[in-house]
């Protein structure tokens, strides 16, 4: 297992460099380091001698290969620097940003789990009846909604009409709960129906299987059956989905984050974008991508806990 | 002569598109499926809804000029573009809404208007064609090329399969909607863009699906005669293993489509949508979160846009449900 | 079981705790002497030498005051007033020689700081504690500002007048290509500092300059510590170190700003005087306290105007902006305050900004540039095809004024009389249609090829609002039969098309650095087009003469007698459409003390007063929550799956009894 992970771990390096290769292309070949330049010069209008010396002071003065070595050598060390608009370190402001950011998406990514594992099970325990064709039926319905109206439509609905939660903010510490609701309500939604779809069908497939059969022959009662025999064998399904899931996590927490003006790693990238800070987007497509590669060997791990036959080599 | 062209691409679309029904019809598995799909009533329900919009669509695409200085004009245009109000009314009202002094509309609206005093139900139909384009060119773009590479590296293995691999890999690993982000920065913003952007991120889940077939059927006893018999590795590719990945990949499309119109929704909010003049569902949507914070609320321009998306992306998760149960009833739980 | 009873009690807890109260804030602070606001983009840098933006200097303007600031309550002829300075600048005449150029009519300015000023505690001095300002830390401001680190946005404003500076910058930019640091030690002749009197500095300048007074009542020219640039370095920016009313407390970006009272403010009282009229609104009530008036301000990040709008509406934000948005919730029709607003205890305040908008066109473009009668023509139709009412209606609820020149009201010159003959809106176009005849484009058909003529407008507006904009703006153009092609695109990609010259007509405005017709008049001077600050890069030189003489007068007939013949040359040239002199509306609850909006003061955060106790009342008055359809919707669920438990008993049973009835025997 051990050499297994190494190895994983190993074959990143190349796909990282993939990565850095592309964002230079991206961002460097066919942005000129100027239009940074002028975007983020505060003057309303800049001489040439102001564009010349903001890019001697962010060091965007070399030609390209000197800067595509540059690009690559900082990346693969991880040292980021320093953002384009504000001069500030861009690590400081990822290390900020994480708390927020964990927050949301770890609630978010737990409570889906939980929520769509009790609608799916609710639907299976009840299957053929129509409390069944109810939950699938919504569950086709919530997948149709278009992400931002849910977004939008929630927070006038919890936030505004029932004046249940904080527009809007963030603090941190234990009062962080009560802005991370709302957003993480709105999460779990946009994802349920088609979770709970999914989930259910991994669950009536195991159902069908000759051990619930025979389980059921013995007497097992039928919620033994559901809640300790098929869960514990739909549990690989349901884990691959779930960890296959997390970049749309990502998505999720970019509208989510930079909507509800929560101070994430989400909102920073999305403002950073808009401001065409160069050096904080190629540093979070990069973070990014870490985070990515890491939920991939994440899952290969979960497969094997969940499951004694699979043995990683 | 340009709207000749541009005429001609869309009945050309429409033409490719009965004629591989027809031809997949009197194959047997297509045959077999289509008979049970017939038999599903919702499906056909969903069909017919999607050949509703299909039909919207087309219309739009049909385009000519009344003369040399005006504006080419759509059948759309030409049946439903009504006068432009100076601003926003409510439906079937017959002043504006929005302005310190309201003026009298020049006539009434089912829907009401927008803030730029376009008729909403007009709108509505012509953000038809868009979704359909970007749900139907990203396809195209993605379906071909993912098909190729999938199915080369499937089949040739090694090298190729390494190169493929290692692309598809690193694409995958930047996440999704940052990629398209920064494309959509360097691609500039218009229709065409957005297609290619969302093509070139949305292949990788096929191209994998199609490898993984690929590499099943190499190993089929069929294939291994085929080879033994000469047959040229292009040929055993086209005629031998495509038509036993197509079923798979008719559904992983008809599912995907749904995907790409919701996620143009989602680029106008990060305001990478299409630009003004061109109808959008994302843009209206995008426009009805300052019509909600306003008081009383502007909700006919959120409504008909989500209204127009939810069924079209019903219809499609139906039918692809309902398709997938066709063509594999095994599948079918 | 026990743990199991006491996980659950404590998870509802917290939902208790989360889900009881939508306040924003922590508990008990909306209680306090405390003033809130938003900000819908972070503030990205707070240094006095390179802030420019106007959320960074309403912040930075109460860390970092000047010489001068401006009297807030005289909105009617603006006003300055002393802030760090003892008394009025002295400016004399000062002729000097130059080698090779021969003499220079100069200008020497003296300066008089107060003598009690101490910079605010930080970890920067010595010990934490602020030491006392002298003149040398208003020069270092400016050396500062000739640093390219810094990258300072209104160098030019002091490089071309004050004596030496242009060198100086030139100098550091030679320093920075070597890597090596600015040159802040090697005297120059512009900056001097009196040998005796640690309290005065002197600013030569090479020409005649009346605007240098309200260039030090910004915050680039206000007193900068070096301990604080040594101390802090490259992160400087995140650490403004000034004297204050208030001193910057907590910045987590994106979150919040908060500020609190610096002890060691100077001593300054809320004004006695203001316009005629002000006793009357109260506005004097607080008249001889000891500024600032509220004890903290908390500036919270919210990028979206709609939950900004919400949050005000509970209670939750002290001020903010009637919008196209809001204001039919706001106003009635006849433009009176909405009973739903008064019932809140909001009440309405109007004011004027300094701010122009206007479309320019790209006079070096060979369609709608050029000198000729004929392009004059067209642009003229053009300019009285828009009918800047209806923008007004539209996007500004019918608040602000169809502008007729360059100049806004509050400025010396602004002529409310003056009408523009082309910018007069007639509703059936006959001049504009007749003019564009002349131009060669009857009914906006090019006469020698019979094509339609097509007029490029490049924009960032990307935004809903801004595609409602872009409509209105195509209906008005092509009433003339004139094809209007938007190209809406990224605020980068349209910069630079500006700067690539590449566009037709744009739309930009203006906002004022500092309440002087100059700052207005410089946007057409030839030499400065760009990238100086003359967009349509209009270039008349009998304009540019004129121009040069009024720009070193002091207001009076004489300089209005220029301004109106430029007025005039202008008009005709047409190279600016005139839309709109922005006027703001602004709602504030009445718990707040009474309060006047400023054209151009960055310094009224200090004069807000605040009445916390009736606002924490009201805040839980307007914030009960309500939660019975949560509940109803959990009572729903259960309540339906009932029937479908027996279902599934049922069938359960049937099954085992069907297949096995000893088993279920055996296992009982």
């Amino acid at each position: 297992m051990l050499r297994y992970l190494l190895r994983r771990v190993l074959y990143a390096v190349p796909v990282l460099l993939g990565v850095s290769l592309a964002t230079f292309i991206l961002f460097y070949g066919i942005f000129p380091p100027e239009q940074i330049a002028r975007r983020n010069l505060s003057a309303k209008n800049p001489t040439s001698q102001q564009i010349q010396e903001w890019l001697v002071a962010h060091d965007y003065n070399h030609p390209l290969p000197q800067q595509f070595k540059k690009h690559m050598t900082e990346l693969m060390l991880l040292r980021f620097g320093r953002s384009d608009s504000t001069g500030e370190e861009i690590w400081t402001r990822i290390k900020t940003g994480a708390g927020p950011s964990t927050i949301i998406a770890g609630l978010v990514f737990t409570a889906s789990l939980a929520t769509r594992l009790f609608f799916a099970l609710w639907s299976a325990y009840f299957r053929a009846t129509y409390v069944d064709t109810w939950i699938t039926l919504v569950s086709v319905f919530l997948m149709s909604v278009v992400y931002i109206v849910l977004v939008i439509a929630g927070q006038y609905l919890m936030g505004k009409v029932l004046r249940l939660f904080p527009l809007a903010g963030y603090q941190s510490g234990w009062t962080a709960f009560r802005f991370a609701v709302l957003p993480v309500i709105i999460g779990v939604i946009s994802g349920l129906g088609g979770g709970t779809r999914l989930f259910r069908t991994f669950m009536l497939e195991e159902m069908n299987q000759d051990y619930v059969r025979t389980a059921r022959a013995k007497g097992v009662p039928e919620s033994r059956i559901l809640f300790v025999h098929v869960l514990k064998n739909a549990a690989i399904p349901i884990i691959t989905s779930t960890v296959l899931a997390i970049p749309a996590l990502m998505l999720g927490s970019l509208v989510l984050e930079s909507f509800f003006g929560i101070p994430g790693l989400g909102s920073y990238t999305v403002d950073a974008i808009n401001a065409q800070d160069f050096a904080v987007v190629r540093a979070m497509v990069f973070l990014g991508t870490l985070l990515y590669i890491a939920g991939a060997i994440l899952t290969d791990v979960c497969y094997a806990l969940a499951d004694p036959r699979i043995r990683l080599e | 002569m340009l709207d000749w062209l541009s005429n001609l691409f869309p009945v050309l679309v429409v033409v490719v598109g009965f004629w591989s029904v027809r031809r997949a019809l009197r194959q047997p598995l297509w045959a077999e499926a289509w008979r049970r799909l017939k038999a599903n009533r919702l499906a056909l329900i969903a069909l017919s809804v999607i050949g509703v919009y299909a039909l919207v669509g087309f219309c739009d695409s049909i385009a000519w000029r009344n003369d040399k200085n005006a504006n080419s004009l759509s059948l759309i245009d030409r049946a439903f573009s009504r006068p432009a109000e100076p601003t926003y009314s409510a439906p079937l009202a017959n002043k504006t809404f929005g302005e310190p002094t309201p003026r009298a509309l020049q006539g009434r609206h089912l829907l009401g208007t927008d803030g730029t005093g376009q008729d909403v139900v007009y709108l509505t139909l012509k953000g038809c064609r868009t979704a359909l384009i970007i749900g139907g060119f990203t396809l195209l773009i993605a379906t071909p090329l993912a098909l190729l590479l999938g199915m080369l590296a499937g089949y040739f293995g090694k090298r190729v399969d390494d190169a493929v691999q290692y692309t598809y890999t690193v694409l995958d690993s930047i996440p999704n909607i940052l990629l398209l982000i920064a494309m959509l920065l360097v691609l500039g913003r218009g229709l065409p863009q957005l297609c290619v952007a969302l093509g070139i991120t949305s292949w990788v889940g096929l191209c994998r699906l199609a490898r993984g077939e690929t590499l099943k059927h190499r190993e089929r006893e069929y294939v291994r005669a085929a080879r033994a018999l000469g047959i040229s590795h292009g040929r055993i590719l086209m005629h031998h293993i495509l038509p036993n990945l197509l079923p798979i990949i008719v559904i992983s499309v008809t599912l995907g489509f749904s995907g790409l119109v919701l996620s143009e929704a989602i680029l106008s909010y990060l305001q990478l949508g299409v630009a003004a003049g061109t109808g959008s569902w994302g843009n209206m949507i995008d426009a009805s979160r300052l019509e909600l914070a306003r008081d009383p609320v502007i909700w006919w321009n959120l409504a008909a846009a989500s209204a127009a998306l939810f069924i079209l992306v019903l219809a499609f998760n139906l039918f692809g449900d309902a398709l997938r149960d066709a063509i594999d009833p095994r599948l079918n739980s | 079981m026990f743990s199991r009873r006491r996980f659950w009690s404590g998870l509802a807890f917290l939902f208790l705790l989360g889900g009881c109260g939508n306040s924003p804030y922590p508990t008990g602070l909306t209680r306090e002497s405390v003033y809130f606001m938003s900000q819908q983009d972070d503030p990205r840098k707070l240094d006095p030498a390179s802030s420019y933006r106007a959320n960074e200097g309403q912040i930075l303007d109460v860390i970092c005051p000047s010489y001068y600031e401006y009297q807030p309550l005289k909105t009617k002829k603006i006003q300055l007033q002393l802030m760090l300075g003892e008394r009025e600048a002295e400016r004399e005449s000062y002729p000097y020689t130059v080698a090779g150029k021969g003499k220079v009519q100069g200008e020497r300015w003296t300066f008089h700081i107060r003598h009690d000023l101490r910079f605010q505690d930080d970890p920067c001095f010595p010990g934490g504690k602020g030491r006392a300002i002298t003149a040398k830390d208003f020069l270092y401001a400016f050396r500062r500002m000739a640093d390219p680190a810094n990258a300072s946005p209104v160098v030019t404003f002091f490089s071309d007048k004050v004596v030496g500076f242009s060198d100086l910058v030139e100098r550091n930019a030679k320093l920075q290509k070597a890597d090596k640091g600015a040159d802040y030690v090697t005297p120059i002749k512009g900056l001097q500092l009196d040998a005796t009197d640690p309290y005065t500095f002197r600013i030569v300048l090479n020409q005649p300059f009346p605007q240098l007074r309200y260039l030090m009542a910004m915050h680039f020219t206000s007193p900068m510590p070096f301990e604080a640039v040594t101390f802090y370095g490259k992160e400087i920016n995140q650490h403004p170190v000034g004297c204050g009313p208030y001193v910057l407390q907590e910045w987590t970006p994106k979150r919040r700003i908060a500020l609190a009272v610096n002890p060691n403010r100077p001593t300054e009282f809320y004004p006695s005087e203001g316009d005629p009229g002000d006793k009357e609104k109260g506005l004097l009530r607080d008249a001889g306290k000891r500024l600032p008036l509220a004890d903290k301000v908390v500036i919270t990040n919210i990028p979206e105007s709609t939950t900004g709008w919400n949050l005000f509406l509970q209670g939750y934000m002290d001020a903010w902006g009637v919008t196209q948005t809001n204001f039919q919730q706001v106003m009635t029709q006849q433009g009176a305050l909405s009973p739903e607003m008064k019932e809140h205890d909001i009440r309405l305040v109007k004011s004027n900004d300094l701010w122009v908008t206007y479309f320019a066109f790209n006079m070096s473009d060979p369609v709608v540039g050029g000198y000729t009668p004929q392009k004059r023509k067209l642009r003229q139709a053009i300019s009285l095809a828009l009918n800047s009412q209806e923008f007004i209606e539209l996007f500004s609820m019918g608040n602000g004024l169809a502008a007729q020149s360059i100049i806004p009201p509050g400025i010396y010159g602004y002529d409310p009389k003056y009408h523009n003959p082309y910018r007069t809106f007639d509703p059936k176009l006959a001049k504009a249609k007749q003019l564009l005849k002349e131009a060669g484009y009857p009914n906006g058909i090019d006469a020698k090829t019979g094509d339609r003529l097509t007029i490029y407008y490049d924009n960032a507006k990307i935004e809903a609002a801004g595609r409602q904009y872009i409509g209105l703006i195509s209906r008005q153009i092509e009433a003339l039969g004139i094809h209007l092609e938007s190209r809406a695109q990224r605020d980068v990609v349209w910069q630079n098309k500006i700067e690539g010259n590449d566009w037709q007509l744009v739309d930009y405005g203006w906002i004022a650095d500092y309440p002087d017709a100059e700052n207005f008049l410089f946007l057409l001077y030839g030499p400065n087009k760009r990238p100086g600050p003359n967009l349509s890069g209009y270039n008349n030189p009998a304009y540019n003469r004129l121009f040069e003489r009024m720009r070193a007068m002091n207001d009076g007939p004489e300089r209005l007698a220029l301004m109106h013949q430029m007025r005039q040359m202008v008009q005709e040239d047409c190279p600016l459409i005139y839309l709109q002199e922005v006027q703001r509306m602004s709602l504030y609850y009445n718990w707040l003390g009474a309060n006047k909006p400023h054209p151009i003061a960055n310094t009224l955060l200090k004069y807000r007063a605040v009445n916390g106790e009736q606002r924490a009342q009201l805040q839980t008055k307007w914030n009960r929550p309500v939660v019975w359809p949560i509940l109803m919707f959990g009572v729903v669920l259960v309540l339906g799956s009932l029937p479908a438990v027996q279902v599934v008993k049922h069938r359960h049973n049937r099954r085992v009894t069907d297949r096995n009835p000893s088993q279920q025997e055996v296992s009982a």
